[in-house]
């Protein structure tokens, strides 16, 4: 009896020590998505109803803050890739001062969203850093780079989070790059392939995890840009889906509707991100079956 | 042999020299925005609203003084222009020396003024510098800005309870996902994973009222709540790759020599991770004391350090130097920190084995 019991003791074991984060999880997590969800659809006079996802719809700012979020997401991402790319094949190997390189590399996307909104916002002004900086090298005039039309105003967002994006994803894709063993590609050459050759059938192949892996996170946090903005151009210049969330939570939060208009942005950008979420477990192996992963 | 290698050494030089081409542009490119809000936030208001302006702080200012048709003329060096402006003419020294500490940056008491005042007896006009106290922006920020002190201590109580929570919480779990194979094991480690990437926002305004229930709404608790549910994610993957490496023989072993598993997971074990475990807590405060947006939606009368920081850079009261010196001071730990965590920097990408 006492035997049975220990074994199942045993067996039970990593459940226990996992029990606590469910709990957890299901207090703060759980419970507060499914309130969101379900005060979404919940009306001023507390029954089921559809109509404040209507109104979010019919929001002047949602067409334009879906399509300024989807042009950042879209054009950020993809210039921060190929930069990042090709800047860790350059520069994949061991030379003096790589250790403080990569350090500084990393300090970009560590600091705080407020701490680079400072940089850019004493930055751009007409009197600011960057046009003081142009001053001393011989540049004539100011430019108003916050006065732009919306369009440079896009481009200005994704320079600034490039800047603070490409040196990490180049570490992560650094790291991918260092774990192909060198006799992969020696082979490749050896067979009479050619730098190009060799990088299009073997570097890029081995590294498709690492590529994916930084690719989707990189998307879901530039889904959930706004702070930026806000700090820059203030609420409403440059719509995007999270800004709106802040904009009708604390900006306008004394309308009627206020609640409900934020809580239908946050499930739409909720919505979003989980599909890339699930996209990003579906590639790193979640769904897989148990047997194959003790393998 | 040594005329063969030669043309391959220059091509490995030209290779070399263009690596180091470009990864000085990197640097450059990369440190040319801190530098300038480091140098903005050492400025004097006076220098912070000069257009173009000045490169570098300076560590004195060049005073002129004469006399004046209020009293006396006080003239101070303008580094842009590289000559002497006239700013202030009065004979209340008091006010002269309240004008100096705050435009320039530069705090010389009335004795000391008076002590450059009498040479005026018997010069026409007298010249002289004196030490900028270069933290002056920092002290104002916190001085001038409503609530920065406390929003700082109940950040760094935000940060301290995170730790708590999710290394407790988080370490168990990883520690379980380490060492035991279950039935369940891989969805529950990736759902903790989904949990991680799905947005903050999202849960910060339903838990409003959860935590007003809780009676921890607008409180730091109610904060570190929230940000564990992102915390605890990291520190489980984290934590998880770290007993991995702690091999379970060592373990074993201890149990074999009469001891309990506790203390062998205690005398063992929890040493060895222990650095890996302190990279967690940096992660976890570092996570808390970033985050902006749940925190405007989760405070009211008691903002955190961040929203106070936000605040100061859309309003329009605040100067840019001030804004400057409080970006900065929000920077500092998070540069500090992440020199320590660099070696664990992979599991800021969500802890993927790759």
């Amino acid at each position: 009896m006492p035997r049975e019991w220990r074994r199942a003791w045993g067996r039970a074991t990593p459940y226990l020590l996992i029990l606590p984060v469910v709990l957890y999880y299901a207090a703060f997590w759980l419970r507060p998505v499914l309130d969101a969800v379900i005060g979404s659809f919940t009306g001023l006079d507390g029954t089921f109803t559809f109509e404040n996802f209507n109104m979010v719809f019919q929001d002047e700012h949602f067409v334009p803050a879906l399509k300024n979020t989807a042009i950042i997401v879209i054009f950020s991402v993809t210039l921060e890739f190929l930069m990042a790319l090709l800047l860790a094949l350059i520069i994949n190997r061991k030379f003096f001062g790589s250790g403080i390189f990569l350090f500084l590399a990393m300090i970009p996307m560590a600091l705080p969203a407020v701490a680079v909104g400072a940089m850019w916002s004493t930055g751009l002004t007409a009197h600011g850093w960057i046009n003081s900086l142009r001053h001393y090298l011989g540049f004539t005039g100011k430019v108003y780079w916050l006065a732009g039309s919306e369009l440079q105003l896009l481009a200005l967002i994704i320079i600034i989070d490039a800047w603070q994006v490409i040196p990490s994803v180049m570490i992560i894709l650094l790291a991918g790059l260092q774990n192909i063993p060198e006799e992969t590609k020696e082979a490749g050459y050896v067979f009479g392939g050619n730098y190009l050759t060799v990088l299009r059938k073997i570097t890029l192949p081995m590294l498709k995890p690492t590529i994916q892996t930084a690719v989707i996170l990189r998307l879901i946090s530039a889904i959930q840009i706004w702070l930026i903005m806000v700090i820059l151009l203030g609420f409403s210049r440059l719509p995007v889906m999270v800004e709106r969330v802040v904009f009708y939570h604390d900006e306008v939060s004394n309308l009627e509707i206020s609640r409900q208009m934020a809580l239908g942005y946050t499930i739409i950008v909720s919505v979003i991100v989980s599909m890339a979420a699930l996209a990003y477990l579906q590639v790193s192996g979640a769904f897989k079956r148990e047997a194959e992963e003790v393998v | 042999m040594k005329k063969k290698n030669k043309p391959v050494n220059i091509a490995k030089a030209a290779k070399t020299t263009s690596l180091y081409i470009i990864v000085t542009g990197l640097v450059a490119i990369i440190l040319l925005p801190i530098y300038f809000v480091v140098s903005l936030s050492f400025l004097s208001t006076r220098e912070a609203y000069r257009y173009p302006l000045p490169l570098y702080p300076a560590l004195e200012t060049k005073f002129e003084l004469t006399h004046g048709k209020r009293g006396y003329l006080l003239s101070v060096y303008d580094r842009v222009e590289s000559e002497y402006r006239t700013i202030k003419d009065t004979s209340d020294l008091e006010d002269m020396s309240l004008f100096m500490k705050y435009q320039l940056g530069t705090p010389m008491t009335v004795a000391e003024i008076e002590r450059e005042v009498a040479r005026l007896e018997t010069q026409d006009v007298i010249r002289f510098s004196h030490r900028r106290n270069l933290l002056s922006n920092y002290q104002t920020f916190f001085k001038v800005t409503r609530n920065a002190v406390p929003a700082l201590t109940r950040s760094l109580q935000i940060c301290a309870l995170t730790i708590v929570i999710s290394l407790s919480i988080g370490g168990m779990a990883g520690y379980a996902f380490a060492r035991y194979i279950f039935k369940g094991r891989n969805a529950l480690k990736f759902s903790v994973l989904f949990v991680r990437m799905f947005p903050g926002v999202a849960i910060a305004m339903p838990m409003v009222i959860i935590l007003a229930d809780l009676g921890f709404y607008d409180k730091p608790m109610g904060l570190a709540l929230v940000y564990s549910v992102g915390s605890i994610a990291l520190t489980v993957w984290i934590t998880a790759s770290i007993f991995m490496g702690i091999p379970v023989s060592l373990e074993e072993a201890a149990l074999v020599f009469g001891a309990t598993k506790l203390q062998a997971f205690r005398r063992i074990t929890l040493p060895l991770a222990l650095p890996g475990l302190a990279a967690c807590a940096m992660y976890a405060f570092l996570g808390a004391w970033n985050e902006t947006i749940s925190a405007i939606i989760l405070t009211q009368f008691n903002p955190t350090f961040s929203v106070v920081v936000y605040q100061t850079l859309i309003g329009a009261t605040g100067q840019v130097n001030l804004a400057a010196a409080g970006g900065i001071a929000m920077a500092l730990p998070a540069i500090v920190f992440t020199f320590f965590i660099r070696r664990y920097i992979h599991q800021m990408w969500g802890g993927v084995t790759v």
